[in-house]
């Protein structure tokens, strides 16, 4: 090590006084050398980067292949974690329940951010109170909104008494403790929120689109539907590529909401894979299973994301 | 000749590496201070003692801030974080190098598995000659020790479960509290009659209350030490003395107002202040729920004797401090404790978290308790056998086997074959681990 370091040292030396490259040359290679300041500015977050993020998610995998309750030293029991996951009536429930989550809180919200956005596009009157009104809700915290709606469909709540005035005896439907409509139900409030959410970034990605195309294609006698899907929606690429990226990671990092409204519960019922990692881990301490069902939504979430960026720059 | 001054910038970068290290480090150990407990008093850091608390809702957080200004033998930090997140992290607490000297947990089983870990401080002396816990019970003394007969627990304060419900609303409709299991079906059916719903229960988002009827029912059906045991293992969920729990439990299903299912325990209380329902059967932490007014109109029955060859037993959840193993400081830290126990503090935490907690201190001049308070101490003294509560006498893990199992079993009594064959198989993985 050091012999190498004094030679490099020496020749660089030797080198310097003949080697001097042209001056044009040489400012070149200076402009391209990443100066020490901005090694500093990267260094810092890649540290603490590394001790608050990669280390521990590192310490996770590791953690999963251990059984752990957080006192003395964890036992390696292999795969035990990963295969005890096959047998778990729970994990296929929250398994399941993660599928319809991911299919109808991103289907859903994003239908209806599309919608809201183009309804909303065109400048009128009063519009920003709309738009202002419908993004509303994203401003309450996940919880708060859980809070929220765990009133509302109260037996005696709200909604109940709504259906019951529009005609709807839901002879005081317990929407939350019924297992057939619990998670549905945190199913709107989670898209309430997050619908307005997804209107504002396709209201930028509206903005961004050419209104002289759209004429155009009118003039050319296109209806409004092929003027929506052959002009616009092309591009609204970009868009479409952050709007399913952030939908994906939500839904699969879902968990406040569900938390605040049922706690996984009835028996169990509403529980996603993140509620339930949240229950082993921390609340039973069961630290090697807990890490081994986050290591599970850690990949499920990389496979999504990693099949529909490789998609996406390959179609560029 | 492309080859650029490798020796400058590897200094650099080393340079560089050593300054972000530093910095990072000084991060880390900055992060590390700010979560680890510091003491106001930092004259002398050895004698400065951390009492990490879990009591975080309001009336008792505010009681022990009291209690604690008024200990100054030592400088004490008081740390209040929220009870959930002390539960995942009390383990870390105990683990840590640098621990908080005493915390506030539970008696039994709890206590007793973390000190099979080595991780509490023996209290023996405590419990001993002139100690502060010296005149506790021998039912507390036996609470507190750990396998090996050491005391590792220091009990403050205990509440009791019954059947509570309203003087004057019993009045109103004409009714008085029953003494025997068939009087009790009987005046469920009564006030059934009236329109009102005999029991109410809050088992949605706190599914564990759905363990009070079956501990109660268990106790009264199988007994104390069958209940012990079965949730130490050693018998069966879907053994024919559990069927016979749920049965009867199942004759209970259609009094229960159907609301609970979506309630909390507090929420589920609203019915009972209101008049809409009859009886509850919860810890004496209900009268927290009541309007001050009204406190005095609640009363409380025990849950009635259902096979008499049993020992009459109550559910007595009970409260109090352990002490880390790895403390700095052992001495101070009794003395902590033995301030804490003392019958004036014993009095004063209980007059102003405003529950209806009993003094676990012969000693404590109890003249000035509730009246409601003077019963519930007479009933835990004349019960035969105590117990404390699903999850205090076995895990939370095992306890979130019952949530579901039970709330399940109130939606669909007539699945109770498979819920218990579920049951155990849960169980077993709860016990196997």
């Amino acid at each position: 090590m050091s012999v190498t370091h004094d030679l490099s040292r020496d020749r660089g030396a030797i080198r310097e006084p003949d080697d001097r490259p042209p001056v044009g040359r040489r400012r070149r290679r200076l402009s391209r050398r990443v100066p020490p300041v901005v090694w500093l500015l990267l260094l810092i977050p890649f540290l603490v980067e590394t001790g608050w993020v990669f280390y521990p998610a590192f310490n996770s995998f590791q953690l999963s292949f251990t059984k752990w309750n957080g006192v003395g030293v964890a036992q390696p029991v292999g795969l035990r974690n990963y295969t005890d996951m096959l047998s778990d009536p729970i994990f296929a429930t929250a398994l399941r329940n993660n599928v319809f989550w991911v299919v109808g809180f991103g289907g859903l919200s994003v239908v209806a951010g599309l919608g809201l956005a183009l309804a909303l596009n065109k400048p009128r009157r009063g519009i920003g109170i709309y738009r202002s009104a419908i993004y509303l809700p994203m401003v309450f915290s996940l919880a708060v909104t859980g809070l929220f709606w765990r009133v509302m469909y109260q037996p005696d709540g709200p909604v109940n008494v709504v259906l019951a005035a529009i005609g709807i005896n839901t002879k005081e439907h317990q929407w939350l403790a019924d297992p057939n409509t619990a998670l549905g139900a945190i199913l709107v409030a989670a898209i309430w929120r997050q619908a307005g959410y997804i209107m504002v970034l396709y209201l930028a990605g509206l903005k961004g689109c050419d209104p002289a195309l759209e004429e155009a294609a009118a003039v050319d006698g296109a209806n409004k539907w092929q003027r929506f899907r052959y002009i616009v929606m092309p591009q609204l690429k970009n868009v479409n590529t952050v709007i399913f990226a952030v939908t994906v990671i939500d839904s699969l990092r879902t968990f406040d909401i569900v938390w605040a409204m049922t706690r996984g519960g009835p028996y169990n019922t509403t529980q996603l894979l993140s509620t339930y990692m949240y229950q082993v881990g921390f609340t039973l301490v069961n630290l090697g299973y807990g890490s081994a069902l986050a290591v599970v939504i850690f990949l499920l979430a990389i496979a999504f994301i990693i099949t529909y960026l490789a998609r996406a720059t390959r179609e560029d | 000749m492309s080859i650029p001054t490798p020796s400058r910038v590897n200094l650099t970068r080393r340079g560089l590496f050593a300054a972000g290290a530093v910095v990072g480090g000084s991060a880390l150990l900055s992060g590390c201070l700010g979560a680890s407990p510091t003491s106001n008093g930092a004259s002398n850091a050895n004698v400065a003692l951390t009492l990490q608390s879990s009591l975080s809702d309001p009336k008792p957080k505010a009681a022990l801030e009291q209690v604690v200004k008024g200990y100054t033998t030592y400088p004490t930090t008081l740390n209040t974080v929220a009870i959930e997140q002390f539960r995942a992290q009390l383990s870390t607490y105990l683990t840590s190098s640098n621990p908080p000297d005493v915390l506030t947990w539970y008696a039994g089983s709890v206590a007793r598995d973390y000190a099979s870990k080595g991780l509490l401080l023996d209290l023996s002396d405590m419990w001993t000659g002139n100690g502060a816990c010296a005149k506790f019970s021998p039912a507390l003394k036996s609470l507190s020790s750990d396998a090996n007969g050491k005391q590792i627990f220091v009990p403050t304060n205990y509440y009791w479960w019954s059947v509570f419900y309203r003087k004057s609303a019993f009045a109103e409709w004409g009714v008085k509290a029953p003494t025997t299991w068939d009087e009790f079906m009987a005046l469920c059916e009564t006030l059934k009659g009236k329109g009102i719903s005999p029991l109410t229960n809050g088992t949605g988002s706190t599914a564990w209350m759905a363990s009070g009827w079956f501990d109660y029912l268990d106790l009264r059906i199988n007994g104390a030490s069958y209940h012990r045991e079965l949730l130490a293992g050693k018998h069966s969920f879907d053994s024919a003395e559990v069927r016979k729990v749920m049965d009867t439990y199942a004759t209970l299903i259609p009094y229960f107002d159907p609301k609970g299912r979506s309630y909390t325990w507090q929420e589920a209380a609203t019915p009972l202040i209101n008049k809409k329902a009859g009886m509850y059967l919860i810890g004496a932490f209900v009268t927290q729920a009541f309007p001050a007014a009204d406190v005095d109109d609640v009363d409380f029955f025990s849950v009635p004797p259902i096979n008499s060859s049993v020992p009459s037993a109550e559910e007595a959840p009970t409260d109090g401090y352990f002490a880390s193993a790895a403390t700095k400081n052992a001495a101070a830290t009794k003395d902590l404790l033995g301030y804490l126990a003392s019958a004036k503090e014993q009095q004063l935490f209980i007059a102003q978290s405003g529950s209806s907690n009993l003094p676990t201190s012969s000693e404590v001049d109890s003249s000035g308790f509730s009246a409601l308070v003077q019963k519930g101490m007479k009933l835990l003294a004349s019960t035969q056998e105590i117990t404390q509560f699903f999850n205090r006498d076995s895990s939370d893990a095992l306890q979130a086997t019952a949530d579901a199992a039970l709330t399940k079993f109130l939606d669909n009594p007539t699945q109770v074959a498979t819920i218990l064959t579920d049951w155990q198989t849960a169980a077993k993985k709860v016990w196997g681990s």
